[in-house]
């Protein structure tokens, strides 16, 4: 169930609190948003560049679209869309995509691995490997645990719960 | 290690935000976002294309609303 707010900017603020406090657990890049003002149009929220995570030569980029909508039990924000990518060496290790809008036909949640691999007349890395809704949380928490991305801060795996809770 | 404190968030007006999708257009893809937005809506430029590719559509404030 969405963490739900009485007003929008309230959500929104709620909303890019979590995001940063996430993104702190891996890096010092700040996040730039468009200034919120009720609007139809999505809003956008993403790391000002790709970030170098400490612990070996991995990055990490993030970006997100949303909206604030209003439920019956008050305003929560919906993501729309999202890139999360993971680079390893400057190239991209594995990506995880949403973009349900737009001229693609590719319109669900899928993933993108940097994998040189041909498969018949295509490559692996241009394959749209499908996935249900990924979490940015599950993400930063695959690039710690997984990857060996050192945390930056200690709290990570709080931050990473209590993100998973929305 | 000490618990550091949360990160930096930078908001950008409209005209901010559109500087910013022209100088990363610019700097991923050696085109200028007015040029990269009329392209990707023509179909000319698929978003998976590339990551760059996908990295600046993310960016453009009119993605997302053919819903």
């Amino acid at each position: 169930m969405p963490h739900t707010s009485k007003t929008p900017a309230e959500a929104v603020e709620h909303y890019r609190g979590r995001t940063v406090r996430l993104l702190s657990c891996v890096t010092s890049v700040h996040v730039v948003v468009r200034a919120y003002h009720l609007s139809d149009v999505p809003h956008e929220l993403e790391l000002a560049d790709t970030a170098k995570m400490r612990g070996g030569p991995l990055s990490i980029d993030v970006a997100e679209e949303y909206e604030v909508r209003q439920g019956a039990d008050g305003w929560h924000v919906e993501i729309l869309g999202y890139l999360y990518a993971i680079g390893y060496e400057g190239r991209e290790l594995v990506s995880y995509h949403w973009h349900p809008s737009g001229s693609s036909p590719i319109t669900w949640p899928h993933m993108h691995v940097g994998a040189n691999i041909q498969v018949g007349d295509r490559w692996l890395g241009k394959v749209h490997l499908p996935t249900g809704a990924v979490g940015l949380e599950r993400v930063v928490a695959m690039a710690i645990a997984e990857l060996g991305a050192k945390p930056l801060r200690d709290d990570w795996e709080r931050l990473i719960g209590e993100a998973a809770i929305r | 290690m000490a618990t550091r404190t949360d990160n930096e968030i930078r908001e950008l007006s409209p005209e901010e935000w559109d500087q910013r999708v022209d100088e990363q257009a610019r700097k991923r893809l050696g085109m200028s976002g007015e040029e990269f937005e009329r392209r990707l809506n023509a179909g000319e430029i698929d978003i998976d294309d590339s990551p760059d590719v996908t990295r600046v559509a993310m960016m453009l404030p009119l993605h997302a609303t053919h819903k």
